[in-house]
């Protein structure tokens, strides 16, 4: 779990979805860099687990794998929408998929975008605040006033 | 000689090793290492037809180096689990992006395995003609892509 809020008006709490424990890592360590608003951050290892803590917590964003066990993105998007929970809660998957149908199902299930491995800070910082509704004017602003690396 | 799927996979795994973890890789010259490579991780393609895999082999030094830039931590600090979990988002990345390239549609990823090549073992990527990489001028690692019988 990991928070880093600097320079933001609102940070926004994200959980990212994913069975390996490094990439959870690498797409935290990345949305610190970014420059995107991260408050805090929750990490589950399955679609499973996520749907556990979206029960008990708010959520403003979640990021997803496709192909994990137990549950994968496809199960976890499918059992968020059909039981409502989280409503709207923006989903975007990160994945190394490149079949379109698979991509296109997941569109069709309510994802609000995609971001595909391998992947550059500021790929996820520019789609993230485009869904949340950020201009990248302000998100460049904030991104170089709160570089600490 | 360089055919179709090395140029391929040369692309992918430039792409995937500069952009995910911050190494360099020239490709040919450096020959396979003298001991033979310490991990091995593959991912599968697979479809109604049949089912391809891209099997990677690379050294312990090139590993722990990858892992250590993956998750931005120092050498020293790279744990077993680290190592493994790297090394199986390197497969699937490599996976996927030699799958985006091919646009065959169809096709699905498997899930990647990694395993700890055994010194005394016969490893029979060998016998396909695989593509080897090196990392400033020492054999860092090998891939194949190979069909599968069903």
């Amino acid at each position: 779990m990991g928070t880093s809020h600097k320079g933001c008006a609102m940070a926004y709490n994200v959980l990212i979805v994913d069975d390996s424990k490094s990439m959870r890592k690498v797409l935290l360590k990345t949305l610190q860099l970014s420059g995107f608003c991260l408050g805090e951050c929750l990490e589950a290892s399955n679609g499973q687990e996520a749907l556990e803590i979206l029960e008990g917590r708010w959520i403003d964003l979640i990021l997803s794998d496709v192909h994990m066990p137990v549950m994968d993105g496809i199960g976890f998007i499918q059992s968020l929408r059909d039981k409502d929970i989280c409503g709207d809660t923006p989903v975007v998957f990160v994945t190394t998929e490149a079949n379109e149908e698979r991509l296109n199902q997941l569109m069709n299930l309510g994802a609000s975008g995609y971001i595909r491995k391998p992947f550059r800070p500021e790929e996820i910082g520019a789609l993230l605040s485009r869904i949340m509704g950020e201009t990248d004017d302000f998100r460049m602003a904030r991104s170089v006033e709160g570089c600490d690396f | 000689m360089i055919s179709g799927w090395q140029e391929v996979l040369k692309d992918v795994i430039s792409d995937v090793l500069e952009t995910m973890f911050f190494s360099m890789v020239e490709f040919g010259d450096c020959g396979p290492a003298d001991g033979g490579f310490d991990f091995g991780s593959e991912i599968q393609l697979l479809n109604h037809t049949g089912r391809t895999a891209i099997s990677l082999r690379v050294s312990e030094i090139f590993a722990r180096m990858i892992t250590a830039n993956f998750l931005g931590i120092e050498e020293s600090q790279v744990t077993d689990d680290d190592l493994s979990d790297s090394l199986k988002e390197l497969a699937n990345m490599v996976g996927g992006g030699y799958h985006a390239r091919i646009k065959e549609a169809g096709w699905r990823l498997g899930m990647p395995k990694v395993w700890k090549i055994d010194p005394g073992s016969v490893d029979t990527t060998q016998l396909a003609g695989e593509l080897d990489f090196g990392f400033f001028g020492e054999p860092a690692g090998s891939a194949v892509v190979n069909q599968l019988p069903d």
